[in-house]
């Protein structure tokens, strides 16, 4: 009945927003360290029933037409950003772990380890150089904060995805849901609950991957062929 | 009592298999994409001797069946019957 | 009884759209209107100052959004028709984009989006019309129509440079040139394809003179705005496009002699 039910639709984010209270150290970052064009902006009032200052909302192109995009609001009073830790738009106290306020962040794909050293070159040229290069289990970062505070990554894959990285991956959340219904949950009861999902799922999976016809692209989504 | 463990088969994983299946009481087997380490007492794997790097050394651990992890450190890690 | 805020977006030298817009929607049997508007500056028509124009665009707006209208009239006809063909579903997505972004509800019109509109609500594919413009500027306005589906049939530029002349061009000279038009595969009139040309008086004599429906880019945009406040379509005296909900069906459209509507 609903002829697109199961397909897969989006294309990408068409805008990741943020707020940003100095837009011109934000266009030096994206567009001018960078490289990311600025490709749209809107100017704007607030004519919803809040109060609300006249602003711009502009957008810098970060590969494949994906944008990010920041408001500027005239006359809004930054944040005091001298104490605690966080950026523009969230603030923690000085408590508040590291690796909790790094959690949210954006990691931009490049295609190659010279890729990726070419944004380091750009980077440790700039204001904002890069902060750490880490190599994970199957990627390589390289991270650093922009103007506004807010946690920047950009990673290349050291080899391509594998077919069975997405099985894993289903795996992973089928068991975090199921161990999520009782209290308790932790690491261990995961690895429990997994083993028993890969015990009834995963030969079928391999049986399934052996047969399975090519997937080719197509305007609603992958279909075989 | 045989006791499993569950490796993802991806080539990051594969040295660290390689190490356990040393151990003269471990058996691999495959099940689907998935290496099965199979013994019936503690398993202990050192983490130098795999050249795992850090990320793939916290990482590796697919799922867990009648073992628990003891010990999971830049030293060693350590399955002890549950 | 509803009342409506119309927005307007003029070029700065045009008098006639504030003349003949509340002059034809005070004639509508329920609805009130208040009109403002927010003026562009255009010294002529130029590539320089056609991409002016975006940023102008921007602040007029915004400065009618602050008045918080029901319907945006974007009524610059010859910048956007002289920009590229189809410019203007370009132009109004980034009026309604840029109300949208500050949370504005009004909805957004354009004359060149209305005479389109308006010809199609018709039911016409054969047109003809009166332009007061130089000959090249017409013939951008030919094509933009042709670009949107329409046959132009005839057509005529009365070659008038000077936009304040063009203000106050004479009915009958209007007239004259309908008259010179060869309608006979015609199945409507656009008497005036510019708005700053006064035409109001002329629509409806002239329907019953050729025996087919005339609009104008101003009945035209009259028609638009009532669409979009959901208001009968019901104005007497401004041509059958503007009686299209009229009770009388009589007076929705024109005998015609060739009987084809």
């Amino acid at each position: 009945m609903f002829k697109l039910a199961d397909k897969h639709l989006v294309r990408g984010v068409d805008h990741a927003a943020f707020p940003t209270f100095d837009p011109v150290a934000t266009v030096q970052f994206y567009r001018d360290t960078l490289g990311f064009p600025v490709v749209h902006s809107i100017c704007a009032a607030g004519w919803g029933p809040e109060n609300h200052p006249d602003f711009i909302h502009f957008f810098f192109d970060i590969g494949n037409d994906d944008r990010i995009a920041f408001f500027y609001y005239f006359g809004l009073p930054a944040p005091d950003t001298s104490r605690g830790k966080g950026d523009v738009y969230a603030r923690f106290d000085s408590d508040t772990p590291e690796f909790f306020v790094r959690s949210r962040h954006i990691a931009l794909h490049v295609e190659s380890e010279e890729h990726l050293l070419e944004y380091r070159r750009r980077l440790d040229a700039s204001a904002w150089p890069v902060e750490m290069q880490i190599q994970h289990e199957t990627i390589e970062s390289i991270y650093t904060h922009d103007p506004n505070g807010y946690f920047f990554e950009i990673t290349r894959a050291l080899r391509p995805v594998t077919p069975q990285e997405d099985l894993d991956a289903n795996l992973t959340i089928d068991a975090l849901v199921d161990i999520l219904q009782q209290p308790g949950a932790s690491m261990d009861a995961l690895l429990v609950r997994k083993a028993e999902l890969i015990l009834e799922r995963a030969e079928k999976w391999e049986q399934e991957q052996a047969t399975e016809r090519e997937l080719i692209p197509s305007p609603e989504g992958p279909v075989r062929r | 009592m045989t006791y499993r463990l569950f490796v993802l088969d991806v080539p990051e994983n594969v040295p660290i298999v390689d190490t356990a299946r040393k151990e003269p009481s471990v058996q691999v087997e495959k099940l689907g994409p998935y290496f099965v380490l199979a013994s019936e007492g503690s398993v202990e794997v050192d983490r130098r001797a795999t050249g795992a790097r850090h990320a793939v050394w916290y990482s590796w651990v697919g799922g867990l069946d009648g073992w628990r992890i003891e010990q999971w450190d830049s030293n060693a890690f350590r399955l002890v019957p549950r | 009884m509803s009342h409506i805020r119309i927005g307007l977006v003029v070029p700065s030298s045009n008098t006639t759209v504030e003349t003949e817009m509340p002059a034809i929607l005070d004639r509508h049997p329920s609805g009130t209107f208040s009109f403002h508007a927010s003026r562009m500056r255009m010294a002529r028509v130029s590539p320089t100052e056609l991409a002016r124009m975006n940023a102008q665009r921007e602040r007029c707006i915004l400065e009618l959004g602050d008045a918080r209208p029901d319907v945006i009239l974007y009524a610059c006809l010859v910048a956007i028709m002289a920009s590229g063909l189809g410019e203007h579903t370009r132009v109004e997505s980034l009026v309604a984009e840029q109300l949208a972004t500050g949370g504005s509800e009004a909805k957004v019109r354009s004359s060149a989006g209305a005479l389109v509109e308006g010809v199609r609500a018709l039911g016409a594919s054969r047109i003809a019309l009166v332009t007061p413009y130089m000959r090249p500027l017409a013939e951008q306005v030919v094509a933009y129509l042709e670009n949107e589906g329409f046959e132009v049939v005839d057509w005529r530029a009365l070659e008038v440079e000077d936009n304040h002349e063009v203000g106050s061009i004479p009915g009958e000279r209007v007239m004259e040139a309908a008259r010179s038009l060869d309608l006979s595969r015609a199945d409507a009139l656009i008497i005036s394809a510019c708005v700053q040309m006064p035409s109001l008086d002329l629509v409806d004599v002239a329907e019953q003179e050729f025996g087919i429906p005339v609009l104008s880019a101003a009945t035209a945009g009259a028609y638009s705005i009532l669409r979009s406040a959901g208001l009968a379509v019901d104005i007497p005296g401004a041509g059958s496009l503007l009686r299209a909900d009229a009770a009388d069906v009589s007076s929705r459209r024109p005998i015609s002699i060739e009987g084809a509507i």
